[in-house]
C-alpha cells in the first residue's frame, strides 16, 4: 500500500534548498517562455540546456528521466501524430496515407507542440520531485494563501491512497460474501455498485468526524498561524525570481514584437 | 463555583424526534477525573460534544439550559475560542488524523500551528507531550502507517499538547491492548492530579474503578446514577438497565446469592474480588 501520493524525493541539493515559491516561479517561467518565445527551437533548447541540467543539479536525474518518459512520452507522441496528420498547413507532402498527408510544415509544427507539452510536464515533474508538498503549502500559507485551501490540497494527496486502500478492503469483503468480480465485463460493472455505497457514504461520515477533529485543534482559530518548519527564503531566491520574471516579460515582448 | 457546570441541559439533534440529552445537571471541580458510563445510545458522546462546544455550535439543533466551563458560557462563546479551554479526543483514531501532515511530529504540532504558538515553544511542547504518552519513537513515522492503538495515542497527544483545562475523552483506548490502556490511564490520571479536569467515556469498568474520582451513569439521555466509582459500578440499578458490568462484580453478586461472598460491598476489579473471596476462607 502507498503511504502517500507524492513524487517528492528527499535529497540534499541546490534545487531542493530553493524556496518552494522560487521553484514554482521557475516552472511557470519555463512554461510561459516555451509557449511564447517566437524562435522555433526554444522549447527544445530549454529541455536540453535548462531542464535536464537542472534535474542533474537537483540530483534526481534518474527518477526525473523515468517519470518524465513514462508520463509524457505516450501523450506527446499521440499529440505529435495527431497534429502531424491533421494540421492542414503546408504544400510539400512528404508522406501520404489514404486521405491523410503529412507535410513538412505540419511535421515541424507538431514537433514543436509536442516539445512544448514535454517542457511543461517535465518541469512540473522536476518541481514535484524536489519539493515537499507540505513545504510548498506552508510557504504559500505564510504568503497569504488561505489555510483552508492548503489543507484541501494536502489532505487530498494524503487521503486518496487511504480511500484506495479502503476500496480494496470493501471489495475483498464483498468478494468473500460471493460478489463476482472476475467474470464477464457486464457482471463486473454491476459489481461496482455495492462498492460505491459503503465507500461514498463512509467517506461522508468520515468528513464530519475529521471536521470535528481539526476544529478541536483550533483549525478555524483567528490567531495568525505559525509554522513548525522554517522555510528559508534567501536573497538569492528573490534574485532568481526577478530574473525569471524578466525572462517571461522579454519572451512575451519578443512574441508581440516579432509577430 | 464548579469548574464545569451544566444546568438543566436538554438537547435535540436536528431532524430527530427525541432529545439526546434530557435535563442534565452536572458539576465537576477543577482537577477531578469523572468517568461516564452508559449503554449504546445513552447520550455519552453527545454529552462529550456538549462539553467540547460542538453541541450546539457544530451540530446545530435545539438546546436549552446552560453549559459553563471556567466561568464562560458555551452559548455566548464561539467554537474557536471554546476549544482553547476544552480538548476533545474521540474513538475513531483514523478520522482524527488531520491528513495535512506527513509525520507524527508535524501532526501533533498541527493544533499549535493553528493557534499561533511560536516555533521554539511549539517544538518543546510537542517533545514533552510525546514523552508523556510514550510515542517519541513514532515521531518521524507517517501517521497513516501506524496501528489503531498507536493512532489513538497520537490523537490523544495531539489534544494534550494544546494544554486544555478540560480534557474530554470519548473511549480513547478502544483499540489499545491492555498494557497500552494501563499506560494511557496512568497518564490521564497524572494529568488530573496536576490540575487538568478530565471527563472520560469508557466501557472498561475495572479501569474506571481504579482511576476515576467519580462516575456518572447515563441512560436515555439522563443521569441515572452518580457517585463514587465503587458505589455506582456495583449498583443493582446498572445491571437492571443494561449497563456493562465488570465480570468481577457479576461473579461476586452471584456468589452472594450462593452465600460465597460475605462482604457488604461488591468488587469491581480483580484485586478487590480476590481480596473479598480470601476474606471468606
Amino acid at each position: 500500500m502507498h503511504e502517500r501520493l507524492s513524487f517528492h524525493i528527499k535529497r540534499d541539493s541546490l534545487i531542493h534548498r530553493l524556496n518552494p515559491l522560487t521553484k514554482l516561479a521557475l516552472v511557470l517561467a519555463l512554461v510561459v517562455v516555451a509557449f511564447t518565445a517566437p524562435w522555433y527551437w526554444t522549447p527544445h533548447i530549454l529541455l536540453l540546456l535548462a531542464i535536464i541540467p537542472l534535474s542533474m543539479l537537483g540530483r534526481v536525474f534518474p527518477e526525473f528521466f523515468k517519470t518524465a518518459t513514462r508520463l509524457i512520452l505516450p501523450a506527446a507522441t499521440f499529440l505529435f501524430l495527431m497534429q502531424a496528420f491533421f494540421q492542414p498547413i503546408g504544400e510539400d507532402v512528404i508522406f501520404k496515407f489514404y486521405f491523410l498527408d503529412i507535410t513538412q510544415e505540419s511535421l515541424m509544427f507538431a514537433f514543436r507542440n509536442a516539445m512544448r507539452v514535454f517542457v511543461m510536464v517535465s518541469t512540473f515533474t522536476l518541481f514535484l520531485l524536489t519539493t515537499h508538498p507540505s513545504e510548498l503549502m506552508s510557504d504559500l500559507t505564510r504568503r497569504g494563501l488561505p489555510g483552508q485551501f492548503a489543507y484541501v490540497i494536502i489532505s487530498t494527496l494524503q487521503i486518496l491512497p487511504q480511500m484506495q486502500a479502503k476500496a480494496q478492503t470493501i471489495i475483498a469483503a464483498q468478494r468473500s460474501r460471493g460478489l463476482d468480480t472476475e467474470s464477464t465485463f457486464l457482471k463486473r460493472a454491476g459489481s461496482v455498485l455495492p462498492l460505491v455505497g459503503p465507500l461514498v457514504f463512509g467517506s461522508l461520515v468520515e468528513v464530519e468526524e475529521r471536521a470535528i477533529a481539526i476544529e478541536a485543534r483550533g483549525f478555524t482559530s483567528k490567531h495568525a498561524k505559525t509554522s513548525l518548519h522554517e522555510i528559508p527564503d534567501l536573497a538569492s531566491d528573490k534574485f532568481i525570481r526577478w530574473v525569471l520574471l524578466a525572462l517571461v516579460i522579454l519572451s512575451i515582448a519578443a512574441n508581440l514584437w516579432l509577430s | 463555583m464548579a469548574f464545569v457546570n451544566l444546568q438543566n441541559v436538554t438537547y435535540q439533534y436536528p431532524l430527530t424526534k427525541t432529545p439526546a440529552l434530557q435535563n442534565i445537571n452536572l458539576q465537576i471541580n477543577e482537577g477531578e477525573f469523572v468517568a461516564i458510563v452508559g449503554p449504546n445510545g445513552a447520550g455519552k458522546s453527545t454529552l462529550c460534544y456538549a462539553l467540547a462546544g460542538f453541541v450546539p455550535h457544530f451540530f446545530k439543533g435545539e438546546i436549552s439550559g446552560t453549559i459553563e466551563v471556567a466561568d464562560k458560557e458555551s452559548s455566548k462563546s464561539t467554537l474557536d475560542e471554546w476549544v482553547l479551554n476544552v480538548g476533545l479526543a474521540f474513538q475513531n483514531p483514523f478520522n482524527q488524523i488531520s491528513g495535512a501532515k506527513y509525520t507524527v511530529f508535524e501532526e501533533i504540532a498541527f493544533g499549535l500551528e493553528n493557534i499561533g504558538v511560536p516555533r521554539e515553544e511549539m517544538k518543546s511542547r510537542v517533545e514533552d507531550a510525546m514523552a508523556l504518552t510514550g510515542i517519541r519513537d513514532l515521531a518521524d513515522r507517517s501517521p497513516y502507517s501506524l496501528s489503531g492503538g498507536q493512532q489513538q495515542r497520537v490523537a490523544l497527544t495531539s489534544i494534550l499538547v494544546m494544554q486544555p483545562r478540560l480534557l474530554v475523552l470519548d473511549e480513547p483506548t478502544s483499540q489499545m491492548d491492555p498494557i497500552g490502556t494501563r499506560e494511557v490511564f496512568g497518564t490521564i490520571r497524572k494529568m488530573a492530579e496536576d490540575g487538568m479536569t478530565v471527563v472520560l467515556v469508557e466501557h472498561k469498568m475495572e479501569w474506571i474503578a481504579q482511576f476515576a474520582d467519580r462516575v456518572v451513569a447515563l441512560k436515555d439521555g439522563s443521569v441515572l446514577l452518580e457517585g463514587k466509582p465503587n458505589e455506582v459500578l456495583t449498583s443493582t440499578l446498572l445491571a437492571e438497565n443494561g449497563f456493562g458490568i465488570s465480570r468481577y462484580t457479576s461473579t461476586a453478586r452471584e456468589g452472594k446469592k450462593q452465600g460465597l461472598w460475605k462482604k457488604e460491598n461488591l468488587p469491581v476489579t480483580l484485586d478487590e474480588a480476590v481480596e473479598g473471596f480470601k476474606h471468606n476462607a
